[in-house]
């Protein structure tokens, strides 16, 4: 045994006598110093935003993204170590593109999601193998609409498909988190790293689940809490980025984008404001 | 000498229907499945044969490969069901994994895939019928050289040349059940009166909301019943 | 040197080009059939194996043993009639021993099916697949390209025209133990009589839950019967012109000499099956 620590804490496979798995409880340490990042799930669409500290004034603004597009319809961000995010992207884009493969249509975002919560899970079970140092949320839109076989012949008659039921909706707006034991939830709104308390209770107030946040707003919402969260840890600067993803009759028509620039700017613009004026209500 | 299924000839691409191996149980066959008001119907003969020998009279070539999703088989004997239960096999997969039904789009994207990548060695005409309540009723039809086509009807087999003809001329877009149902029904019977490889009794499966009901109608009575069991 | 060795396949194309026909396996011409009856199943086959117009075999066992409650009948040829059912067999009593259930038949049919259509009719076993588990009786054919079947009743082999038209004139619903052992039996002796692969002897299996009754020869309408006539020719009938008497010792210069006691033997050949 070393001279420091029970030894517990050394390898991933080997519990500690009260039944816990320190290298994953370490792991989230590394998640909980990382920028913030949340999503929200609108009636009509998701948002994602992470607020990306700018480590370097040598680097080029707007440039190196952290938001993934993992799918057409699905996106990805992450707070933590920064590598562990990106190979848990391309994973996601591996298990995305297999899925297209075998079913010729695109993966569920419920799918991925277990998917890679497998995944995650299993570096926590193997020694040799250290768990994710990341929280990753994922956000997509399941399309409403019906969907050709992907390599089909011709799009299909337009008649037919006889006792179809109506008034029923399917697909709509998706979004999962996954933490470092692959541990996974779907979420109205979800938020990791270091501001993700301020985060979280700034989601709770805009009562998600009632689902009659629009996308839109939901910008708007995403931008100002990244900017809140931001408040504790003023003295560093930081770029908001977010990426929308919206049903087919939507702004996105159903993609995984990055948020107009205009859209943006003018979501800063009041986010600003607004902390400004919480400012002035505690003078 | 071994054949390539598919052959480009100056007026076009020739597929050899009769390459299948020496002694090898064929499907000489009639298949179809429609759509109607509430989901499908597939239909089919039921007659199997080695050569010209019947070597099953009362054949079932209508396969369930999840609950609503059906297909029906033509060409070899031993090629479709080894297709149908790969196909089988990942759809309940599907089913428990993803803790939802897959749909009939699932089930024909297997089904082609198999087929495609498979050209070369199987002998395989399918039609893959389903309903689901998003989609309804859906008819996709697979080929021999493993393209795939959705349909409102497709026919199938060594009889469905007989009766491109009659369906054209009868069908009908939004049938009832029992519109439907007869439909097949005098369409299978035209296939079976004209082709010597197709026969026996006529077998059907209709897909709705309600579940998968089986009928069957028998030459004896000149196809006029049981029906629905 | 490691690697394959190709070269054998150089002769047999050089054969093949001078006419050189490939070797004929044994192939059973063959009468198999199988009947579901109310509480089991019976199946039934001739017992003639054939080699081209040779009859290789007068009393050849076709009905293969799967496992105590599920048996098999072959046709086509007869080692991959032997070896396929031998395999399956073996692998569904591991499999049987792992999940701690009495096998099934459908797991056999499906085992079968698997294993033919995996070897795409290069391995020309057919058979009548029957027996009974917890879920009843059950029979199914699978052909060579690895095709099932499921039915009331069924004929396979060269014999199986002779075998259904017997089964087609004469089945009916219901049928008790002996009226389908009765049936398969009438099944077989059709094939036994007028098809020339199939002959001999009829082998009759019947299972039910309770147990499995094997009834090898169950009918043997093709006795020997005694020679009218024997053609033994009278001893002097050959002319000794002379006589040489050869001593052990004389021998011993040539060959080594073992000394037998008499009552002891040290090997003992088949007998066969010769005229006396």
């Amino acid at each position: 045994m070393t001279s420091i620590g029970t030894g517990y804490d050394l390898d991933n496979s080997v519990f500690s006598p009260d039944g816990r798995n320190f290298q994953v409880e370490y792991a989230v340490k590394a998640v909980e110093n990382g920028g913030t990042s949340i999503g929200i799930r609108c009636k009509d669409g998701v948002v994602l935003a992470t607020e990306k500290l700018v480590t370097s004034k040598l680097m080029k603004a707007g440039a190196n993204k952290r938001i993934a597009t993992v799918d057409r319809n699905i996106g990805m961000v992450s707070a933590g170590l920064l590598p562990d995010g990106r190979y848990l992207v391309s994973r996601a884009r591996q298990e995305t593109a297999s899925w297209r493969q075998i079913y010729k249509s695109p993966m569920p975002v419920a799918s991925l999601a277990g998917r890679l919560g497998s995944f995650v899970q299993m570096f926590t079970m193997n020694g040799g193998l250290r768990p994710f140092g990341i929280t990753a949320i994922v956000g997509g839109w399941d399309s409403e609409g019906d969907m050709a076989v992907d390599g089909q012949v011709g799009a299909g008659p337009s008649v037919g498909a006889g006792g179809k039921a109506s008034g029923k909706k399917y697909g709509g707006p998706f979004l999962y988190m996954i933490e470092p034991s692959g541990l996974y939830w779907g979420y109205y709104g979800a938020a990791t790293g270091k501001g993700r308390q301020a985060a979280k209770s700034e989601l709770e107030k805009l009562d998600l689940s009632a689902g009659a946040l629009s996308l839109e707003q939901g910008v708007k919402e995403a931008a100002r809490i990244i900017y809140v969260a931001h408040e504790d840890s003023k003295d560093k600067e930081f770029e908001l980025e977010m990426t929308w993803v919206s049903g087919l009759s939507g702004p996105t028509k159903g993609q995984h984008q990055e948020v107009p620039k205009e859209l943006r700017e003018e979501a800063e613009r009041l986010a600003k404001k607004a902390l400004e004026g919480d400012d002035e209500m505690e003078e | 000498m071994i054949q390539p299924t598919g052959m480009l000839g100056e007026d076009g691409i020739h597929v050899d229907m009769d390459h299948l191996k020496k002694g090898e149980v064929n499907l000489g066959t009639s298949i179809m499945a429609i759509n109607f008001k509430d989901g499908v119907i597939l239909g089919a003969d039921s007659r199997t044969t080695t050569g010209s020998y019947i070597a099953n009279r009362v054949t079932d070539k209508l396969t369930q490969v999840h609950d609503t999703i059906w297909c029906c088989r033509s060409g070899s004997a031993a090629d479709t069901q080894a297709v149908a239960d790969i196909v089988q096999y990942h759809l309940g997969m599907y089913g428990v994994e993803n803790d939802e039904a897959p749909t009939t789009q699932t089930a024909a994207a297997l089904f082609q895939e198999i087929c495609y990548e498979n050209k070369d060695n199987l002998s395989a005409g399918m039609i893959i019928a389903g309903y689901d309540q998003r989609h309804g009723g859906q008819v996709y039809s697979i080929p021999l050289g493993g393209s795939l086509h959705k349909q409102t009807y497709a026919i199938g087999g060594s009889g469905s040349t007989y009766i491109y003809g009659f369906c054209d001329a009868n069908w009908k877009e939004g049938m009832t059940e029992e519109e439907g149902i007869d439909f097949v029904k005098r369409s299978l019977q035209e296939a079976i009166k004209w082709d010597g490889s197709s026969g026996g009794v006529i077998r059907m499966v209709v897909l709705t909301a309600k579940g998968a009901q089986r009928h069957l109608y028998l030459p004896d009575n000149g196809y006029t019943g049981p029906g629905y069991k | 040197m490691g690697g394959f060795d190709f070269s054998n396949h150089n002769r047999n194309a050089a054969l093949h080009a001078q006419g050189v026909p490939l070797p004929k396996a044994t192939s059973t011409g063959t009468t198999i059939v199988g009947c579901i009856y109310d509480g089991g199943v019976v199946i039934a086959a001739d017992t003639r194996a054939t080699s081209g117009p040779i009859v290789a075999d007068k009393n050849c066992e076709k009905l293969h043993f799967i496992s105590p409650q599920i048996w098999c009948a072959g046709a086509g040829t007869a080692a991959d009639t032997e070896f396929t059912t031998a395999l399956i067999s073996s692998n569904l009593e591991l499999h049987s021993l792992s999940t701690g259930r009495r096998p099934r038949v459908v797991t056999v049919m499906t085992m079968l099916k698997q294993h033919l259509y995996r070897y795409q009719g290069h391995i020309g076993a057919y058979l009548v697949v029957a027996g009974c588990d917890p879920t009843g009786a059950h029979l199914f054919t699978v052909h060579a390209h690895g095709s099932t079947d499921k039915l009331p009743y069924v004929t396979m082999g060269s014999g199986s025209l002779a075998a259904m038209s017997v089964f087609e004139t004469q089945w009916q619903r219901g049928l008790d133990r002996e009226g389908a052992v009765k049936l398969c039996a009438d099944a077989i002796q059709a094939g036994i009589w007028n098809d020339l692969g199939s002959g001999s002897n009829v082998d009759v299996c019947v299972i039910t839950q309770e147990k499995t009754t094997l009834m090898r020869n169950y009918i043997t309408p093709n006795e020997r019967s005694k020679k009218l006539r024997n053609y033994r020719f009278q001893r002097g009938t050959t002319a000794v012109l002379n006589e040489k008497v050869m001593t052990k010792e004389d021998i011993t210069k040539y060959v080594t000499v073992h000394e037998l006691e008499d009552d002891k033997e040290t090997a003992v050949a088949e007998k066969m099956d010769v005229d006396r």
